[in-house]
């Protein structure tokens, strides 16, 4: 029996990226790619929800940048009022995210797919207005907090000082996010989930209870969109509404299809794109709205072709390569 | 059954006439007019996209997110085209072909090759290509204030104290027309009898020899006019910026599930009602900011509605 | 012993159960009739997926159709569809895991009982092949392992042959009566394959537009005119 333990070889090549990431990266890395990869670590832990709920349970959630703000927004919020550790706000917003995400799935549980990925695009449009509308805190006063110039900062991690402790905290995160997700697929809820993506009349049948596993899954996207946003609040100390557009959660979603929804290196790579490419091409001096038109294009290649994704091709090439060398091996 | 939509229509009555009052009340019956009347037209915007996109829906089995970016496209176009000083009526011409054309290609390329994969896919790519051609447009038209008026913005006229510009008047007619012909469309012709029996069943259909792609083309057509339409009234009475047009595909798909993706009647119904609440609430100082999601929440409370008393069972036929 | 009590079902204005009625006495029974005549409907009664009018269903006293659908498998139901449901992406073991997953409480040897019914289907050697790799026959199999797991009350078989060699669906005859004689439940067999149901079902119950036209001892019921007009007619023709 493959124990709940037993590591796979692209699990150890997760757990020497992310040892990689830990050790490494942070020293190498210089004041400008320190905060990048901060962010990209940031929206690696919110597109493992995304990608988890779409690859086990086949639903479509286009809410997960909105949920990051709502993340954001209470860490934010609770670190202007109290002086709990960053690291407690952090998880209370993951708490509060968990139950946001919990409402998107009900009013469509009971019906077609469809209507749950539809009831999502609404509610990125609907997130999107209220930040435009009420902003983040920035330490103004009263609920909101707004004011018309930021004051101080909220106080950073316990844990982790400097840009390199907060990138090196993030990568943690990132690390016990993917663990938590496996943790549930090898276990009871990973196989309900298997069985409601099935069908749901065989879910049914089998005695799983589908629309508290349907929520489940989406209260755990919620919490890591949560914790994703908190953390990108604590790295930059102040947030923008406009990097929680509608137009971003869509992103976020049609990146975990294109990177390899089902794979931890797919939710990297998703990650990498949407932080790196419109970079990059600003860089170039091409405009940066270029990059929807090429993530648009990698999904419908994606979709018609390579479900599973850059991360399986990746994959099937080592595989591939590997087995090549041993026949060699032997061969000799 | 009888008795359940006639219900359904008063209890959707005394609501609107409940939230007419209830927002209205106190307010100058000009500045009450004035809100009435641009929200009955937003409505109809929603409406109209809404429409669109059922009847695609409903034929093909494709629910289009990217209607709204191809209404952008071709707004973008005939406000160019109008820059550059062209004939107006040709420039609104092409700027609904253009939409109409964006719409068909993927209609006759891609959609096809889609054709057999679950419904949720199918939305998930035109997601897809609402990108590419949001991020086309913008690259080729930087976002910068522009405007798009029609002539038919200066003509106007007095209906019950309340002033509706000509444009208005169009767009609330052309909704309320859309509904009426695409009823007959589908009742009296055989085009539309094919496509009522594409929506029912398609494999059935297929044995029956009705020509599936033909019957598609059609629809796909028809849904491309709408988008093209419905992107250039959207430019002059509320907003030219691509962003904003291409997303008011959410607000449409809002009234279109009050339709359950099916019913026409009721998504015009519904997207005219959702447009007229959401500005009546600028009387509200609370809820002033938060208007634009008024047609969300009114979805969302209508998807309770309808589940209401629903068991999870099989999967429904998509 | 189940109790089928005047189970109607209606869809609109159409009726597809009228006041279907069955005492089943014998471990292995069968369901049979022409395609549309309810059998699918009354499985999907028992289930949970179709609310009936009227009726009732009881097994030793309790009335499973007051049980909530999803708590029906808790308490003992167990079915297999026409196309057999096994999630490509967990092991054949896990396949079988999940019914007990959701089952009453109860600790004991889970990962025993699993064992126990692969062992019994002869798929102990495939525990840990996923289930895109298995084939027709195996996933039937796999399908029977799980209907098998939890001290099952009834267990419902949907075509359970369709798709399967000749040989293959002997056996997997063979393995259905077994498994009815071992766990004591009350094993409903609905199939097409009217040999596989005069060699396994000691009963069987026909209906025919939603109406039953005969119930009793298999041998005498497939003999019974009205059930070969019915039923039989329609089968030559087919073939």
């Amino acid at each position: 029996m493959r124990g709940i333990y037993h590591i796979t070889p692209s699990g150890w090549a997760g757990l020497a990226f992310a040892a990689f990431c830990f050790v490494v990266l942070p020293e190498i890395s210089g004041r400008l790619w320190l905060s990048v990869f901060t962010s990209t670590g940031c929206f690696v832990v919110a597109i493992a929800g995304v990608a988890f709920v779409y690859a086990r349970l086949g639903m479509v959630s286009l809410t997960q940048v909105g949920l990051m703000g709502i993340g954001g927004w209470v860490t934010l919020r609770l670190g202007y009022y109290w002086d709990l550790p960053f690291e407690v706000n952090v998880l209370i917003a993951g708490l509060v995210c968990m139950v946001f995400g919990c409402l998107l799935a009900l009013p469509a549980l009971r019906m077609r797919g469809l209507y749950l990925a539809l009831v999502t695009l609404m509610a990125a449009g609907g997130l999107d207005i209220i930040f435009v509308t009420f902003q983040f805190p920035n330490g103004g006063e009263g609920f909101w907090g707004v004011a018309m110039t930021g004051g101080q900062q909220i106080a950073g991690p316990v844990l982790a000082a400097g840009p390199e402790g907060y990138l090196r905290l993030v990568v943690g995160v990132a690390l016990l996010s993917f663990l938590l997700i496996e943790a549930h697929c090898r276990t009871k809820p990973g196989r309900a989930w298997a069985m409601i993506r099935r069908s749901e009349a065989s879910a049914i049948a089998v005695g799983v209870n589908v629309a508290l596993y349907k929520t489940w899954a989406f209260a755990i996207a919620g919490l890591l969109g949560g914790i994703a946003g908190g953390l990108l609040a604590g790295s930059i100390g102040i947030l923008d509404a406009a990097t929680f557009r509608a137009t971003e959660s869509i992103m976020l979603f049609v990146l975990a299809v294109v990177g390899g929804s089902r794979y931890w290196l797919g939710v990297v790579i998703a990650a990498t794109l949407y932080k790196i490419l419109p970079a990059l091409l600003n860089n170039w001096g091409v405009s940066a709205d270029l990059s929807f038109v090429i993530f648009g294009a990698g999904l419908l290649h994606a979709v018609i072709t390579a479900p599973d994704g850059i991360a399986k091709q990746i994959y099937d090439g080592v595989a591939g390569s590997v087995t090549k060398k041993k026949q060699e091996a032997t061969r000799a | 059954m009888k008795w359940e939509v006639w219900s359904g229509w008063l209890l959707w009555a005394a609501l609107m006439t409940a939230i007419l009052l209830s927002l209205g009340w106190g307010a100058r019956p000009q500045i009450l007019g004035l809100f009435l009347a641009s929200g009955l037209a937003a409505g109809s915007l929603y409406a109209l996209g809404g429409i669109g996109i059922v009847l695609l829906y409903r034929t093909t089995g494709v629910l289009n997110l990217s209607c709204g970016a191809a209404g952008a496209a071709g707004a973008m176009t005939t406000w160019q085209l109008l820059e550059w000083g062209w004939y107006p009526p040709a420039t609104w011409i092409i700027g609904v072909l253009l939409s109409l054309g964006v719409t068909l290609f993927y209609g006759i390329v891609i959609a096809p090759l889609l054709a057999w994969r679950d419904t949720v896919v199918k939305a998930v790519a035109t997601l897809g290509y609402a990108l590419i051609i949001l991020g086309l447009v913008a690259f080729i038209w930087i976002d910068e204030p522009r405007k798009l008026s029609l002539p038919t913005d200066s003509m106007a006229i007095k209906l019950m104290g309340m002033r509706f510009t000509v444009t208005r008047l169009i767009v609330i007619g052309a909704s309320v027309g859309a509904v009426t012909a695409i009823w007959a469309y589908l009742r009296y012709t055989n085009m539309g009898l094919q496509m009522r029996a594409l929506a029912n069943d398609r494999d059935h259909s297929a044995l029956l020899g009705i020509p599936i792609r033909r019957v598609e083309t059609v629809a796909w057509t028809i849904s491309g006019a709408f988008a093209g339409f419905t992107g250039i009234m959207f430019a002059d009475l509320i907003r030219l910026e691509v962003v904003v047009i291409t997303f008011m595909v959410i607000p449409s798909i809002a009234a279109a599930i009050c339709g359950r993706l099916e019913n026409l009647a009721v998504v015009l119904v519904a997207g005219i009602s959702m447009g007229v609440i959401e500005n009546l609430l600028t009387l509200s100082p609370t809820l002033k900011g938060v208007r634009p999601i008024a047609p969300f929440v009114i979805a969302v409370i209508v998807l309770f509605w309808l589940q209401r008393g629903k068991r999870l069972t099989f999967a429904e036929r998509a | 012993m189940l109790e089928i009590k005047d189970v109607t079902v209606k869809f609109g204005g159409v009726t597809a159960l009228n006041a279907v009625s069955a005492s089943f006495t014998q471990t292995v029974a069968g369901i049979i009739g022409p395609n549309g005549a309810g059998k699918t409907t009354l499985m999907n009664v028992l289930s949970g997926f179709v609310t009936p009018v009227a009726g009732a269903v009881n097994r030793d006293g309790q009335d499973i159709l007051t049980i909530r659908p999803h708590r029906r498998a808790h308490w003992g139901l167990r079915r297999s569809f026409q196309r057999e449901e096994i999630a490509d992406d967990l092991t054949t073991f896990e396949n079988v895991m999940v019914q007990l997953d959701h089952g009453r409480a109860g600790g004991g040897d889970l990962r025993g009982e699993v064992e126990q019914a692969l062992a019994f289907v002869g798929m102990s050697d495939r525990a840990h092949v996923h289930g895109a790799e298995l084939n027709t026959f195996q996933r039937r199999l796999t399908d029977v392992a799980k209907c098998m797991v939890g001290q099952p009350q009834i267990v419902m078989f949907d075509e359970p042959a369709g798709g399967l060699s000749l040989d293959e669906s002997k056996h997997l005859g063979g393995l259905i009566r077994k498994m009815g004689a071992e766990t004591g439940a009350q094993v409903l067999v609905i199939d097409h394959d009217v040999d596989l149901i005069r060699e396994i079902c000691i009963e069987t119950l026909v209906l025919d537009f939603g109406e039953r036209i005969a119930f009793g001892p298999t041998a005498e019921v497939l003999d019974d005119p009205k059930v070969k007009a019915a039923y039989l007619g329609i089968e030559e023709v087919e073939a």
